[in-house]
């Protein structure tokens, strides 16, 4: 059996959310099956232009073909389609011509797909929106496995969507919400899935003390890891953070580890410490207090399932229904829906040395039981298992 | 008001139920949320005082240069509903229904929830309809097909019916012929 995994940019240098679920997947997959990645020449995904040399590579034992981009994205043409179709009455095709633009626009893919479809067995598509997994999955819907990576943004609405979610023949789900959330918009109950996720590696040891030397720290504090962004819920975590200081009077601090496209308020309670490498951010996660998640849009977090492996616990925003969601079914860590709910959870949270640690406790059975990588190819296996009629 | 934990069996929603209800009993709190930009800087006073907007306090005896700003104000005076147009007011209310709208996004944000569950459910019956109707069209469909047969059946039931009569009536003609000869 060969598998493909088709994904809009790949490489050990890009760190985007699905290309770096599409990598880990492949990587540990290819234990089981053949597996080669077809995917795009593209490292910048704002404009797909292309970076990489057309051909063959291979990355971690994995063999990797790459594909030109006919034509890069033009970022403000494609603002102006997007607010038009987002904003105004249109028609489908308005939307294909979004798709064109959104990219990465490659018919040298395409063509791989419909010439060599007898070569492979399956084709995991990763994330709905793009021009790959659009015009793929319409080309061997039959081989077609979709990892939609959806957020509960406007784009999901769009018609060409609706129908695109009919026709994959299974799907790999990130969470239960985004499952209802895809089902709920295409009807697609017909459609066998599973929500799996997908795995953490966790470093063999991580030491607070030593991120606390390293960085001079002192006293509790909170850490927030991620792109420091509007989109990601910062300019809200940074508004409650400094009132959640003048109401209470507290010593916490707030530690941020991940590149910044937004002002930091300049507070010396607000630590910024940039990207770091892995064992610093794991060491950071073991010495906080907790993880604080106040993005609005995941389909799944990764960072709070670091911080589970690790037996912290965390404080997620409510209003994503992924995060809630999380919270919930790990009994894992509190979440909030506007400042007061902040304040009084934050505040119990800190104020309770022991419900941190049954929070943190119960955050690592769930991970344990669903987020360990021979859990995350079991289930792989066992979905493929199901489409040959093994099981 | 304190929140109860039992930490031998900790549920997250019943401790965010709790926490829920202590943030609601706390005094409610001025609007502070962040602003999308720092606000325009601004001289002018609040558009509801309906004068011509107010300069800086005098700083000394009123004098020619205090004469002229009045004349100034004055003779500006019939420009200021303009002014205003374009300053102050219409950025405040922008600003007001940007927050208002900003506000009703949220509280459409967390209904939307619901209104998913609802409307699943709903989505759910009208399947179900439609799999009655598609039934009933199948079993309709059916019937007049079945009926349409009999109908075939019936007319070529009657046509060997007739086909019968006549080769009766044959038969007693011939069996009459026969009858005469032998008696002859």
């Amino acid at each position: 059996m060969t598998v493909a995994f088709v994904v809009q940019r790949y490489g050990l240098a890009i760190n985007g959310g699905a290309e770096l679920h599409c990598r880990w997947v492949a990587e540990h997959m290819a234990r089981h099956w053949p597996v080669e990645v077809l995917t795009s020449c593209a490292y910048d995904y704002i404009t797909w232009a292309n970076h990489y040399p057309a051909g063959e590579e291979t990355i971690n034992g994995v063999r990797v073909r790459r594909f030109p981009v006919s034509h890069p994205r033009n970022p403000e043409k494609f603002g102006r389609l997007q607010s038009e179709i987002l904003g105004r009455e249109h028609r489908e095709k308005d939307e294909l011509a979004w798709l064109e633009e959104e990219g990465p626009t490659s018919p040298a893919l395409l063509r791989h797909i419909m010439a060599r479809e007898k070569e492979y067995d399956y084709f995991v598509f990763f994330s709905y929106r793009y021009w790959h997994s659009f015009h793929g999955i319409k080309a061997v819907p039959r081989k077609s496995i979709l990892v939609p990576t959806a957020e509960r943004d406007e784009a999901i609405g769009l018609k060409i969507f609706k129908d695109l979610f009919r026709m994959p023949r299974a799907y790999i789900y990130n969470s239960e919400e985004e499952r209802a959330m895809i089902q709920t918009l295409s009807r697609n109950e017909g459609v066998p899935g599973l929500v799996v996720g997908v795995g953490i590696e966790v470093p063999a040891e991580s030491s607070g003390e030593r991120f606390r030397e390293k960085h001079g720290l002192r006293g509790p504090y909170l850490i927030y890891l991620g792109r420091i962004d509007r989109n990601k819920g910062c300019h809200k975590l940074f508004d409650y953070f400094l009132r959640f200081k003048a109401d209470t009077g507290s010593d916490v601090k707030l530690v941020l580890i991940g590149n910044s496209i937004l002002p930091i308020p300049a507070h010396p309670d607000i630590v910024p410490l940039g990207f770091q490498p892995e064992q610093d951010k794991f060491d950071g996660l073991a010495g906080a207090e907790l993880l604080v998640m106040p993005s609005f849009y995941e389909s799944l977090s990764m960072v709070m399932l670091e911080a589970w492996a690790l037996g912290r616990p965390v404080l997620a925003n409510a209003r994503c229904d992924v995060l809630q969601g999380q919270c919930r079914r790990s009994n894992g860590g509190l979440y909030y829906d506007d400042y007061p709910q902040f304040r009084e959870a934050l505040r119990l949270l800190l104020g309770s040395p022991r419900l941190r640690e049954a929070l943190g406790e119960n955050g690592r059975r769930y991970f344990a039981a669903n987020y360990t990588w021979d859990i995350i190819e079991r289930k792989y296996l066992d979905l493929v298992g199901r489409l040959e009629g093994r099981s | 008001m304190e929140v109860e934990i039992d930490y031998d069996n900790i549920d997250v929603a019943s401790i965010m139920d709790q926490v829920k209800k202590v943030a609601a009993s706390r005094p409610p709190e001025p609007d502070r949320e962040e602003p999308d930009s720092p606000a325009a800087p601004s001289g002018y006073p609040p558009p509801a005082g309906g004068g011509p907007p107010a300069g800086p306090p005098p700083s000394g005896p009123p004098g020619f240069k205090q004469k002229l700003k009045a004349k100034a104000l004055k003779a500006m005076a019939p420009f200021f509903p303009v002014i205003r147009l374009f300053a102050l007011p219409l950025h405040e209310e922008l600003k007001a229904l940007t927050r208002e709208l900003d506000t009703t996004n949220r509280r459409l944000d967390t209904r939307f929830d619901g209104l998913a569950m609802t409307a699943d459910d709903r989505f759910k019956d009208l399947d179900r309809a439609m799999e009655y109707i598609k039934l009933l069209h199948t079993l309709s469909h059916s019937l007049i097909v079945e009926v349409t047969k009999l109908r075939i059946e019936l007319d070529g039931l009657k046509s060997k019916a007739r086909i019968l009569e006549k080769d009766m009536e044959s038969a007693d003609r011939r069996e009459r012929a026969l009858e005469t000869r032998l008696l002859q």
